[in-house]
C-alpha cells in the first residue's frame, strides 16, 4: 500500500472493472452486478417505506419476503468478502463490509422472526417491546404488548416515585381577546408587569403546584397540595386602568378558565424539561439494581432496557416504561462501530495524492495484491 | 414566508447578500474582490451564528433553523478543499452559503424554545454537526458534477483536479461523514425511543440517501471514469434526495394522508 494515493480507491479511478474472461471474473462480475441491484432495490423500499408512514414500513420491512431479502443481503456481503480477497486484504474495507454484515445479522437476530427462530431453536424466551404500567409504590412484571398480549418478565419493576420537571421559571402569557397583542411575564411572586394603557396592570401574587379548593361554609379558600397531582396555577392581580382591582387564578393553557368579561385571556406556560422515575429491580425479594430513568437514560438489565415512555398526565402517579429486550443490539453496535471505522479509515486516512493521475501505473506495481490487479485489469479509461 | 425583523435576521441577510455580491463579483472575474467580500460574508456568520448560540444559551442545533445557520459558515470548508484536496469551486461554496441561508432567514421559525425531553441528549448535536459538514461536501460533490456534465472545469487554477475527480473526492470525504450521521441518529433513537430503528420516514429517507452514495462508490469502483456522465448523475441524485430528507416534514404536506411523522 506504498505509494497509495488517495486511499486504494484513487489509484484505482482510471482503471475499471475487468473485461477479462474467465469463470470466476464472470461469478465476481455477477457479484458486483447483484450488489448494485440488492442496494439500489433497498433504496426504492425505503422512499416507498417514507411514503407510508412508520407503522406500515415496519410491517413491509418485516415481513416474510423481506426477511428473505435481509437473509440474501447478509449473505451476498459474505460472498463477496470470499470473492474479492481484496475486501479481504484491505483492513478498511473489510471493515466496511463486516460491519454491514453485522448490523444485518444483529438486526435479524433481534427481529421479531430471529427471537422465535431463538426460541425454537434455543428454547430462549425474550419478552417483545411493550410496555408496563406501574403506580408508585407498587411493583409489576407484566409487559403489556401492541395487540395487548400480557408476558411476564422473571423480575420485578418497583416505581418508588415518578415526577415530572419543567423548565424554570414558567411564564404568564397575556393576550388581548382581539388576540392582536400579547405580552410574557416570567414567573416569580411578586413580579409585576405593565400592560399596554387601557389594560393596566397585573402581578403574580401566588403560584400553586397543584391547586385544590377547600369549601368551609361560605368560605372558599384556594390551597396548594404538592405531590398529589398536577394542576399548576398562578394567582394574578390585575389592577384596570380606571382603578379597579381583581383576582383571578390562571391555569396552564390545556385547563384554561375562560373569563368571558375580561378583556384579556391568560394562562400559564410551562414547558416540560424531563419524566423521572425513580425504579427498583427486584428478583426473589431482594433489590438487585436501582436507577431514577428520565428521557433518554434507561435502565438496563437482565437483556432489557427499561425506557421513560408516558406519564400519568392527570395526578403523576404512575409511570408507562417501554420495555425493549436487547437482543442482538450488541452485534448491531459493533457493526456500527466497525463501519464507521472503515469508512473513515478506508477515505479519510490515506495520504493524498502529491501528482495527478497518470501514476497508476507505478502504484500498481507497487500493489502486493496481485489478484487484485488481474481483477482490475488495466484497462485506462479515457479521461474525458 | 416571512421577513425576520430582528438582529439575528439582519445578520443573516447581510450574510447572504455578502455572499451573493462576492458571487457576482467572481463572475465578473474580480476573484480578489470576491474573496474579501467571501470573507465579509463568512465573517457575519459567524457572528450570526454565536449571537444565536448566546441567545438560546445552548449549541443552535436543536432545530432546522440552528443547522441551516450554521450551515451558512462554509468558508473554511472552501480554504479545506483548495489548499487540501486541490479542489477549487469557490463561488459554488458562495452560492451554497446563501442557498442555505434562506430557509434560514425566510422560512424556518427563529423563535428559541426550549428543549423538549426526548432531544436532550449529548448525541443530538454531533448527530446533527456531523450530518450539517456532510451535506456541504455532498453540495460541493453535486456542482462539481454539474460542471462536468456541463463540459466545463475550473478555468482559475491548472493545478485543481478535474470535475469528475473532484466529485468523487469530494463524495469521499462526505461519505464517512454521511455513515456516522446516521448511526449517530441511530444510537440517539435508541436512547431516546428504546428503538435504533423505527421505520420513521426521516429515518428512511436519510437511509435513502446513504444508499445512494454507497451505489455511486460501488458504480465507479465498476467502471472508472468510463462513464464520466453516470458519475455526476449519482452524485446528483444523492444531493436531490438529501434535500428531500432535509424538508420532507415540509414536504410530506403536499401528500396529505400518506403518512404520519413521527407516530408510533
Ligand atoms: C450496504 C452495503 C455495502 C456498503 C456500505 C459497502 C461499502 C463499500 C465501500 C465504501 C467501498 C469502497 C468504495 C471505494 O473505494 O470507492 C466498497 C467497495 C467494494 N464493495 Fe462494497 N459495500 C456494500 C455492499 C457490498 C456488497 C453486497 C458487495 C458484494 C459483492 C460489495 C463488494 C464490494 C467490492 C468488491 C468493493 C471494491 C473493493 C476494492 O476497492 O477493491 N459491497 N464497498
Amino acid at each position: 500500500m506504498q505509494g497509495a494515493l488517495w486511499g486504494p480507491a484513487e489509484w484505482r479511478n482510471n482503471m475499471v472493472m475487468s473485461v477479462q474472461r474467465g469463470p470466476k471474473n464472470r461469478l465476481r462480475r455477477a457479484a458486483m452486478w447483484a450488489a448494485m441491484a440488492i442496494i439500489m432495490l433497498l433504496f426504492f423500499l425505503s422512499v416507498y417505506g417514507a411514503f407510508i408512514g412508520p407503522k406500515r414500513a415496519k410491517e413491509l420491512f418485516n415481513s416474510t419476503v423481506l426477511g428473505v431479502y435481509w437473509v440474501a443481503f447478509a449473505l451476498l456481503l459474505m460472498v463477496g468478502v470470499v470473492l474479492f480477497r481484496r475486501l479481504l486484504r484491505v483492513p478498511a474495507l473489510l471493515l466496511v463490509h463486516a460491519g454491514c454484515i453485522l448490523i444485518l445479522a444483529g438486526a435479524i437476530w433481534g427481529s421479531e422472526a430471529g427471537r422465535s427462530l431463538q426460541k425454537t431453536l434455543l428454547g430462549i424466551d425474550i419478552v417483545p417491546t411493550g410496555q408496563m404500567q406501574i403506580h408508585e409504590g407498587y411493583s409489576d412484571n407484566r409487559v403489556i404488548l401492541e395487540d395487548n398480549e400480557i408476558h411476564e418478565l422473571p423480575f420485578y419493576i418497583k416505581l418508588k416515585d415518578f415526577r415530572v420537571e419543567y423548565y424554570e421559571p414558567g411564564h404568564l402569557y397575556i393576550q388581548t381577546r382581539q388576540g392582536d397583542t400579547a405580552w410574557e411575564l416570567p414567573v416569580e411572586i411578586g413580579a409585576e408587569l405593565q400592560l399596554d394603557p387601557g389594560f393596566g396592570a397585573v402581578e403574580i401574587l401566588r403560584v400553586f403546584e397543584n391547586f385544590r379548593i377547600t369549601i368551609d361554609g361560605d368560605n372558599r379558600t384556594a390551597v396548594d397540595e404538592p405531590g398529589t397531582g398536577i394542576n399548576a396555577a398562578l394567582e394574578v392581580r390585575i389592577k384596570t386602568p380606571d382603578g379597579r382591582v381583581s383576582t383571578r387564578y390562571v391555569f396552564d393553557r390545556s385547563r384554561g378558565h375562560i373569563y368571558p368579561d375580561s378583556p384579556l385571556y391568560m394562562s400559564y406556560e410551562r414547558v416540560i424539561r424531563d419524566y423521572v422515575s425513580e425504579l427498583q429491580v427486584i428478583r426473589n425479594g431482594r433489590v438487585v439494581a436501582e436507577k431514577d430513568i428520565e428521557v433518554n437514560h434507561p435502565l438496563h438489565f437482565g437483556g432489557y432496557h427499561f425506557y421513560q415512555h408516558s406519564y400519568d398526565a392527570q395526578a403523576a402517579e404512575y409511570t408507562v416504561l417501554m420495555v425493549s429486550p436487547d437482543s442482538g443490539l450488541a452485534s448491531v453496535y459493533s457493526g456500527f462501530l466497525v463501519l464507521c471505522i472503515g469508512a473513515f479509515w478506508h477515505f479519510w486516512l490515506k495520504r493524498p495524492p502529491k501528482v495527478a493521475m497518470p501514476q497508476s501505473a507505478q502504484t500498481r506495481s507497487a500493489e502486493p495484491d496481485q489478484e487484485a490487479n488481474k481483477w482490475k485489469s488495466n484497462t485506462q479509461s479515457r479521461a474525458y | 414566508m416571512e421577513i425576520k425583523y430582528t438582529i439575528q435576521g439582519l445578520l443573516i441577510y447581510i450574510t447572504i447578500a455578502a455572499y451573493l455580491l462576492a458571487l457576482f463579483v467572481s463572475l465578473l472575474r474580480r476573484p480578489r474582490a470576491g474573496h474579501v467580500l467571501y470573507v465579509l460574508g463568512f465573517v457575519v456568520a459567524v457572528v450570526s451564528f454565536g449571537y444565536r448560540w448566546y441567545h438560546v444559551r445552548h449549541v443552535p442545533m436543536q432545530n432546522l433553523f440552528e443547522v441551516f445557520l450554521g450551515l451558512g459558515m462554509i468558508y473554511p470548508v472552501s480554504v479545506f478543499c483548495r489548499r487540501v484536496l486541490r479542489i477549487g469551486g469557490r463561488s459554488a461554496d458562495m452560492l451554497i452559503g446563501a442557498v442555505v441561508l434562506v430557509p434560514a432567514g425566510f422560512f424556518f421559525d427563529a423563535e428559541p424554545q426550549k428543549l423538549p425531553p426526548a432531544l436532550q441528549s449529548w448525541l443530538f448535536a454531533p448527530h446533527v454537526a456531523v450530518y450539517m459538514i456532510s451535506y456541504v461536501f455532498m453540495a460541493k460533490a453535486a456542482s462539481h458534477a454539474i460542471w462536468q456534465l456541463a463540459g466545463r472545469s475550473p478555468i482559475d487554477d491548472e493545478n485543481l483536479l478535474p470535475p469528475e475527480e473532484a466529485t468523487y473526492k469530494l463524495i469521499c470525504i462526505g461519505f464517512p461523514l454521511l455513515t456516522l450521521g446516521l448511526i449517530l441518529g441511530s444510537v440517539w433513537g435508541k436512547l431516546a425511543w428504546g428503538d435504533y430503528w423505527g421505520w420513521d420516514p426521516k429515518e428512511l429517507w436519510s437511509l435513502a440517501s446513504w444508499l445512494v452514495y454507497v451505489g455511486y462508490l460501488h458504480y465507479r469502483y465498476m467502471f472508472g471514469k468510463r462513464h464520466p456522465r453516470v458519475n455526476s448523475v449519482w452524485a446528483i441524485a444523492g444531493v436531490v434526495v438529501i434535500v428531500v430528507t432535509l424538508l420532507w416534514v415540509n414536504l410530506s404536506r403536499l401528500f396529505a394522508g400518506l403518512h404520519s411523522y413521527g407516530a408510533g
